[in-house]
């Protein structure tokens, strides 16, 4: 199995949500988080006061999916979430060893 | 034999529960605990070691303690026993505790017990006030009973000599910090039925306030002593019982003591306790609604309390009484106001809410019985109050007046008086929204709104908080603003529709009932309308994208609506929960909010009169396209088009434009050559995917192919092309014109895949101009503006015409690592003032550093020649 952790611009999560939907995915894990790579902070003046935004807002969406999906759910998100801009985000990949459903005691694909 | 009794407790307990779960147990509580006590009669009837330590001389009393001993025994709530010995305690109690409770424990039943004399108990209680407490509530069950009764014969003679005054300390501080620590629980998406503010701990202090105070032994005695009236009894046993009622089928279906309402359950429970959804509102709803109102009177016992103690023992010596008001009619007694007496009411009905003016200026809350007086004499609010002008002045004044400490709207509202100002709002009362989202009833809501933003008066600590405070005193009619916040989730109370849209309609006959002229009715009624756009906006649009700005500056229209409806969002979404409000939606709205103030300062995007210009071109786009391309398209294609472009190009460019967008398909540009109608000027329109150094590019073909520029504009396309437009001298040779702007394409081609391409080109500027004016040459200049666009660095170059010149530049600008989005370019004469908006292409935002700034500073002065006039040339030599 498969940890799909991307991190995108606040407004595509719709977007992204959709696309998931389509090709079958439900279930995701959706943070507010605040971060900066390249696309660093800047600032803002109003009245001669200063406000600087050393973070930019962004979204995180965890997906756990089993290991053929991969591939299709990475390139489903990164084209729903693509603007062609700087800041449009990353996606991160990585194994998961075990996943157990709370309620069943489910192992594995199954707890999916 | 022990089995047996246990036996005998479990079964009738059992029976009984299942009686109450079918409604058919009003005194479940107390004869719960009556089941309890009999337990404890038999096992101690029969216990040997009970006689033995009897026949001793060391007889003892089991004594009931904490709700036990109040008979408030709920399914699962912990049974608490002290038994109590005179003064030694025999080794023999060991054996009587096993044959008392072992069994219970065995049968999973919570027994706390505490073997003691009274003496270490007296000490004890002394020593720890939740002891103390449950002393209060201390009940004899069997035994000796005189045991019982000295013991509480020297409690209270202690208490009453010796640490009243440190008691009642303790019940006020304790209060005090059980509110901090629980939080206003009937407003937690899980409230706690117990500890939380509202929670069963509320009557409980009461009761305790009273047995330390009049000695008074039942629930009852409140009002007969005195400390409840009879219609606040009555209320507090409504109340109590439908708490209780909750409690336990809450114990029941967790099956455990569990005092926490959690989120999970609240459907159940509703269902359980018989709530059905009624006009589309779900039954959950209604039963959070009637708890709510439930734990809100027990919030005013609380109050009740804590201002009774407060007469009694906590006006410190030697802090002044206020000094007296000037209102006729009310009175401050004990930090409390009073009516002087109800016939001055029956002659001044104002004096109904002077007396929540005067309360809220000098911030001296109203006392329990002026309370009273005003919910009783509500029906002197009629008409003519409410039409009285000098009526709704003091009205609008009080709404200035509720702050987060001290707020007197709530205790309008508690007293019913704010709905009979605004009988609309009845509508709202308690008015649940079953999610994680929405924590308050939407009065109170809607309250805490109008708190919040009377709260951004103070100029507050963080950097934030002072724009909310400077963006606050910029508002110039703060009652619009607060009528709003009032009045902004009206619409909620039709389940069905959309409610800011309802809202509005609702809120507008109101304003229109307290005066307001017709351009602020108007205001409020937009913030109304709107109040979610902003938040919506922000976090489901791209507030990176100028687009975004200028449709909400657009939208919104004015500075003014701009401020308040800013100041509205945040006050909505603090007033709703921490879901709706954290650093990072603030982050969000504030770019959004300085982004949208800066587009509607600079007003040349988003003012009427712009709209009314791109409306008229995009009809007259539409005229001309109509035949060839669908109404649907040609919109979806404006829609892409920046607005600045819609502005500045005429209606026939835009369709040319578009036709070319369309032919450009895979291709990495396209162009357009035309002939100025009565110049020789050539117009260039070139459309092509946005790639950095694209229009530089173009300015390099251009000078290499020896193309004069005259002007040019740059503008986007959408998220991924531009739309670029050279205005060109024609080659001096027509006779090849066709064949020359064929080279000059192919030379494009070249130069879009060969990024060095035109470094050949670049060789050919002249590194020195002479000026043709007699005058000493001004030095080639540049400036940045970082204040005027959120979106761009603004970056002006002053120098002299020369071939080359905006190659040259936009050349020193690409390698500078940005891109240019807007550039507007004129020459007059031979003085050159350059415009270009660019973004980093590293970041794909402004240039804000110093060092970025001042390297794109040397590198433009680098590539631009140096000037000199002749004159001043000669005089050197």
């Amino acid at each position: 199995m498969k940890k799909i952790e991307a991190i995108l611009k606040p407004f595509k999560l719709d977007d992204v949500k959709e696309a998931l939907s389509e090709i079958g995915i439900y279930g995701m894990t959706v943070t507010e988080v605040n971060g900066y790579g390249r696309q660093k902070g800047h600032k803002e003046i109003y009245r001669g006061a200063e406000y600087v935004v050393d973070f930019v807002p962004k979204i995180k969406v965890e997906i756990v999916v089993s290991d053929e999906r991969a591939d299709e759910t990475v390139e489903t998100v990164r084209n729903a979430a693509k603007s062609g801009k700087i800041g449009d985000g990353k996606i991160f990949v990585s194994s998961v060893e075990q996943v157990i459903r709370v309620r069943t005691g489910e192992t594995g694909t199954d707890a999916l | 034999m022990d089995k047996t009794n246990t036996d005998i407790l479990i079964k009738k307990r059992e029976a009984l529960i299942k009686q109450f779960l079918c409604g058919d147990e009003p005194d479940f509580l107390e004869k719960h605990a009556s089941v309890i006590d009999e337990y404890f009669f038999s096992i101690f009837e029969k216990s040997i070691a009970a006689k033995k330590m009897t026949i001793a001389g060391t007889p003892f009393a089991i004594i009931a303690l904490g709700g036990y001993g109040r008979k408030e025994q709920c399914i699962h709530s912990d049974i608490d026993l002290l038994i109590l010995f005179e003064k030694s305690v025999p080794p023999e109690v060991e054996a009587f505790v096993q044959e008392l409770l072992y069994p219970l424990w065995d049968a999973r039943f919570e027994v706390g017990y505490a073997v003691r004399n009274i003496n270490e108990c007296l000490e004890m209680a002394f020593e720890r006030f939740d002891i103390l407490t449950t002393m209060l509530d201390a009940r004899f069950v069997c035994g000796a009973s005189l045991i019982y009764t000295s013991f509480i014969e020297k409690f209270r003679s202690d208490l009453s000599t010796r640490h009243l005054k440190d008691t009642l300390n303790y019940l006020f501080e304790h209060g005090e910090k059980r509110h901090f620590d629980f939080g206003d629980s009937t407003y937690l998406i899980a409230p706690d039925l117990k500890s939380g503010f509202g929670g069963l701990r509320d009557y409980h202090t009461l009761l305790w306030y009273a047995k330390i105070k009049s000695n008074i032994k039942t629930r009852r005695d409140l009002e007969y002593y005195g400390f409840l009236s009879n219609f606040e009894y009555l209320s507090l046993e409504e109340s109590l019982n439908d708490i209780w009622k909750i409690r336990n089928f809450l114990h029941h279906i967790t099956k455990r003591k569990c005092d926490t309402l959690h989120f999970e359950y609240q459907m159940e429970l509703a269902g359980l306790l018989g709530y059905r959804s009624k006009n589309r509102q779900p039954g959950v709803e209604h039963f959070l609604g009637n708890l709510h109102t439930r734990m809100d009177f027990l919030k005013q016992i609380n109050q009740i309390t804590f201002e009774d103690i407060l007469g009694t023992i906590r006006i410190k010596k030697g802090t002044s009484e206020p000094r007296p008001t000037k209102t006729d009619g009310l009175v401050i007694k004990k930090r409390r106001l009073y009516f002087i007496n109800t016939v001055a009411i029956l002659q001044k009905p104002d004096l109904l809410l002077k007396i929540f003016l005067e309360s809220g200026l000098r911030k001296i809350p109203l006392s329990i019985e002026a309370r009273r007086i005003v919910s009783e004499f509500l029906h002197l609010v009629d008409g003519d109050i409410k039409k009285n002008h000098a009526c709704i002045k003091i009205f609008k004044r009080i709404l200035s007046l509720s702050y987060w400490e001290f707020n007197v709207l709530n205790v309008m509202l508690a007293t019913g008086i704010l709905e009979k100002f605004i009988p609309e709002f009845s509508a709202i009362v308690n008015k649940i929204q079953y999610n994680h989202y929405h924590r308050f009833p939407v009065d109170k809501h809607s309250i805490r709104c109008v708190q919040i933003i009377n709260n951004f008066k103070e100029p507050g600590n963080s950097p934030m908080e002072t724009l909310y405070h400077s963006v606050f005193r910029e508002v110039r009619n703060k009652n619009i603003l607060l009528f709003a916040a009032l009045l902004h989730d009206i619409g909620k109370s039709n389940p069905a529709k959309e409610h800011s849209k309802t809202g509005a309609k609702i809120a507008k006959p109101i304003l229109k009932r307290f005066g307001f002229n017709s351009t602020q009715i108007e205001d409020a009624v937009f913030l109304i309308e709107n109040h979610l756009i902003l938040v919506k906006t922000a976090t489901r649009r791209d507030i990176c994208n100028e687009e975004t700005a200028v449709y909400m500056a657009n939208k919104i229209g004015k500075i003014r609506l701009l401020r308040m409806l800013y100041l509205l969002t945040i006050a909505d979404s603090r007033a709703t929960g921490p879901k709706a409000w954290n650093e990072w939606t603030q982050n969000l709205l504030r770019d959004l909010f300085l982004k949208t103030m800066g587009i509607l300062k600079k007003g040349d995007l988003a003012s009427k009169k712009t709209q009314r210009l791109i409306d008229k071109k995009k009809n007259d786009v539409l005229r001309l396209l109509k035949n060839r391309w669908r109404e649907d398209e040609i919109n979806k294609q404006l829609e892409s088009m920046s607005r600045r472009y819609l502005v500045y190009i005429p209606a026939q460019n835009i369709v040319d434009h578009i036709n070319l967008y369309r032919n450009l398909k895979v291709k990495d540009f396209i162009w357009q050559i035309s002939k100025e109608k009565d110049s020789d000027i050539r117009t260039v329109s070139i459309c092509g995917k946005n790639k950095p150094g694209f229009y530089s590019k173009i300015a390099g073909v251009f000078f290499l192919n020896n193309l004069d520029i005259v002007a040019s504009q740059a503008y986007s396309l959408g998220e991924e092309h531009v739309l670029d437009i050279f205005k060109v001298n024609p080659p001096k040779d027509r006779i090849f014109e066709t064949e020359k702007w064929k080279k000059a394409e192919t030379d494009l081609i070249h130069a879009i895949s060969n990024d060095h391409f035109l470094d050949n080109a670049l060789s050919k500027i002249p590194r020195t101009i002479q000026v043709s004016s007699g005058k000493i040459p001004k030095p080639n200049t540049i400036r940045f503006d970082n204040e005027t666009s959120s979106f761009f660095t603004i970056v002006e170059v002053f120098t002299y015409d020369f071939p080359g010149l905006l190659f040259s530049i936009t050349n020193a600008l690409y390698r500078s690592h940005t891109n240019v989005d807007v550039a507007m370019v004129a020459t007059k004469v031979d003085q050159v003032i350059d415009i270009f908006y660019v973004r980093s292409l590293e970041n794909d935002a402004k240039i804000e550093t110093e060092q970025g700034l001042k390297q794109i500073k040397n590198a433009i002065l680098k590539s631009l020649p140096q000037i000199y006039s002749k004159e001043v040339n000669n005089e050197k030599n």
